[in-house]
């Protein structure tokens, strides 16, 4: 983090499995750099490459545990991922120049409360 | 970022990655896996390799490149091929036995592939209705429900039995497919036939409800012919009933199991 005056957010990734096409090897290719030069675009940003979420999962409440969570396919988040930034507007310059953004994703951007 | 999605292909410098390394990997792993397994699982060994460079797409962009990648994505397509490949196995494996009485016709035919691919979707409602976890007697009444709108009391009548009892068996079928609801895609190829039994109790009071004007010639089949020939009583209650020729096919094929039609013995009586 270093810099005390930046804020730290969550960037929840959405994608709608319907609309997205399997890709080449050699888009892959293309893929994987466009990737590798964003994160080293915002090196300095990038708190946490958190990861991607497997579908399924439990649903937790005071009545039990069920599957889930049952919500519309395009509502469902598939990744997840820490950024700094001074602003929401630099939070928002770093999703935007995300190349998962060309493949259908969405980006959800929330700032984490707390030091 | 102001880079297309159309950036010439090839000419892209990915770090740690050699020029075309996927578009390389992929076919070197396809053939060398293809070698392993047999062309005829082509289709298996593609998908296993396209599988593992997605997977090599997340995982080295999100952390980092391994360092032997082309033997990294050796691995991973090589666990896919082999979990595909036990899955596929494992249906054909039962499909033979479902179909081993099958016939010089049938023989010809192109292979079906039952389990994740009934065509029909009425036949592979059927079976979901007829699900193990439903009590064999709302099995039957929730596919005559569902399938044949038959009212509550047409079903009564049909079971000897009384609404409110019917109304009863088609709730407690409706618990249990609300239970097993996240799964209820296509049943399994071993699903299918242990249900099938209850499918063909089903489909005996089909015979009963819709086609009256065969009732001389079915009873003929029931009774006469029913222990000289079951499979002849069964491939002509399937050919009249199955207006789909590849649902034809699979009954004919799975004809030596219906032994257990317990409803029909009932039902049957019922018509003279």
């Amino acid at each position: 983090m270093g810099d005390p005056m930046s804020k730290k957010y969550l960037f929840l990734q959405r994608s709608q499995p319907g609309n997205w096409q399997q890709p080449s090897p050699a888009q892959m290719q293309d893929m994987y750099a466009a990737f590798n030069a964003w994160k080293e675009k915002f090196k300095d940003n990038i708190l946490d490459m958190g990861g991607k979420l497997m579908p399924g999962g439990k649903v937790v409440t005071t009545s039990g545990a069920t599957d889930g969570p049952f919500v519309e396919a395009k509502e469902i988040v598939g990744g997840y991922m820490f950024v700094s930034a001074e602003s929401v507007e630099k939070a928002l310059e770093v999703a935007r120049a995300m190349p998962m953004l060309m493949t259908g994703s969405s980006i959800e951007i929330r700032e984490v409360s707390g030091p | 970022m102001g880079r297309g999605p159309e950036g010439l292909p090839g000419t892209t410098a990915a770090p740690g990655l050699v020029e075309h390394f996927f578009r390389r990997e992929y076919g070197r792993l396809v053939a060398v896996l293809t070698r392993k397994v047999g062309v005829r699982h082509l289709d298996v060994v593609e998908d296993a390799v396209q599988g593992a460079l997605l997977t090599a797409l997340t995982a080295w962009t999100a952390q980092r490149i391994p360092e032997a990648p082309g033997a990294w994505l050796y691995r991973v397509a090589h666990n896919n091929l082999i979990a595909d490949l036990r899955r596929k196995t494992n249906r054909l494996r039962i499909l033979e036995q479902a179909s081993d009485t099958v016939d010089q016709e049938s023989e010809q035919s192109p292979p079906s592939y039952f389990a994740g691919e009934v065509a029909d979707d009425t036949l592979r409602m059927l079976f979901i209705c007829c699900d193990d976890a439903i009590p064999r007697e709302s099995q039957l009444v929730f596919a005559l429900k569902t399938l044949c709108r038959f009212s509550v009391s047409e079903i009564a009548l049909r079971l000897f039995t009384s609404d409110a009892n019917v109304y009863k068996r088609l709730g407690r079928a409706r618990d249990r497919l609300r239970q097993i609801a996240p799964e209820i895609e296509t049943p399994p190829l071993d699903a299918l036939k242990s249900r099938l039994p209850s499918v063909q109790a089903v489909l005996y009071l089909l015979f009963n409800e819709f086609l009256g004007d065969l009732m001389s010639q079915a009873r003929e089949l029931l009774f006469a012919r029913e222990q000289a020939d079951r499979a002849a009583v069964h491939s002509y209650l399937v050919t009249t009933l199955c207006p789909d020729i590849e649902m034809r096919l699979q009954f004919t094929r799975a004809r030596n199991v219906p032994r257990s039609c317990e409803f029909a013995p009932a039902s049957v009586p019922s018509l003279s």
